[in-house]
């Protein structure tokens, strides 16, 4: 199945020539066929994509792994993506999820982290065996990517379906900081599939 | 049911538009720490310690049926165990938390014939250096971990595999 993802915005961004290769860019899609939105940054060899999470994708695949029809949809409409992170730069890259923030209406939060999940669930909410699906499912809290390497995994934003954020990002990469945003990222509408 | 084949196709449809390719290369693990040991059961119910193995060269590939890349890598996995098996080494795939029907539905899809085990605990996983799935490591004769891939690869490609030959 061929799926047309349709590039609507290319941001460049006014960051300096670092580690010798590419400026920052921003570019957001609409995919054609399910119209789900995305966002993927890029630089120096390094990008991060997030890709919206429709919550009936999100309610069905946590359900069918053991979560109870509440837990699941506690999950659902925690504004969840897919996210990509690779590392195709000529040096090694780590990140914290806990040193990252995002900024909506003028608060700053946290992402629903493993671990910031696991201290949600109530005696008898969520199995064993759905506590380990969420968890393996998310993307690594840290993680440190040699070059080649790369990480899919969900984000969760724990904020209400449709809600515009800016994600705050902090990464090291060959030893050097980075903090980067990407902003305008909308939360996945709460529609049901088609 | 309807709303739920049509998640799981949108889900699908998705995943594949955000997968570009397999990640490149390993990592060699200066530290070579030794590898965990383990036992645990395949689909059939056969034992499988990593101990036993201690002479050859074994590939340890931490994965779910869940998980875009990790299904996208088994083919190549697969063509790679085709060849390596006749050579010596070893190929494992250790599934991350599912039970045996699970696994058995899967591999309806993505034939393997390389021992697939069942971490259902995920206690094991937890021993080795994983943070995501899919992660893969190289155990060199000795029983160290020497070398690490994060994400998927195309297993069957000579150079990959080069570094792995040369440990037997």
């Amino acid at each position: 199945m061929g799926i047309c993802v349709k590039p609507v915005t290319t941001l460049l961004w006014a960051i300096p020539f670092l580690f010798g290769m590419s400026a920052a860019v921003v570019e957001r899609g609409v995919d054609t066929e399910t119209g789900l939105r995305s966002w993927e940054w890029r630089e120096a060899g390094v990008s991060l994509q997030l890709v919206q999470r429709l919550p009936d994708q999100t309610r069905a695949f946590f359900q069918a792994r053991g979560f109870s029809g509440a837990a699941a949809e506690r999950i659902a409409n925690a504004c969840i993506f897919q996210t990509i992170f690779r590392n195709e730069s000529e040096q090694p890259l780590s990140y914290r999820l806990d040193d990252w923030r995002i900024l909506h209406r003028g608060a700053s939060g946290k992402l629903m982290t493993r671990e910031r999940w696991d201290a949600v669930w109530q005696e008898g909410e969520a199995s064993q065996a759905a506590r380990i699906a969420l968890r393996w499912s998310l993307l690594p809290t840290s993680q440190r990517f040699e070059p080649g390497d790369y990480n899919w995994g969900m984000t969760g934003f724990g904020l209400p379906s449709g809600s515009t954020f800016d994600l705050e990002m902090v990464l090291r990469l060959g030893g050097e900081k980075l903090t980067r945003t990407i902003d305008g990222i909308v939360c996945p509408p709460d529609r049901e599939v088609n | 049911m309807r709303g739920y084949l049509l998640a799981a196709v949108l889900l699908l449809s998705s995943l594949s538009s955000a997968a570009q390719q397999a990640g490149t290369g390993l990592t060699r693990l200066a530290e070579a720490p030794l590898a965990p040991d383990f036992s645990l059961l395949d689909v059939d119910g056969n034992v499988y310690r990593l101990s036993d193995y201690r002479g050859r060269v074994v590939i340890v590939n931490f994965w779910a049926t869940w998980c875009p890349p990790c299904r996208e890598e088994m083919p190549s996995m697969q063509r790679a165990w085709e060849q390596l098996r006749q050579e010596g080494i070893l190929m494992i795939g250790i599934n991350v938390g599912e039970d045996e029907d699970t696994i058995f539905q899967f591999t309806a899809d993505y034939p393997v014939d390389f021992p697939l085990l069942m971490d259902s605990d995920s206690s094991v996983t937890r021993k080795w250096p994983v943070r995501g799935l899919p992660t893969t490591f190289v155990v060199d004769p000795t029983g160290r971990i020497v070398y690490q891939a994060i994400g998927s690869r195309e297993w069957d490609d000579p150079a990959l595999l080069a570094p792995v030959r040369a440990l037997r």
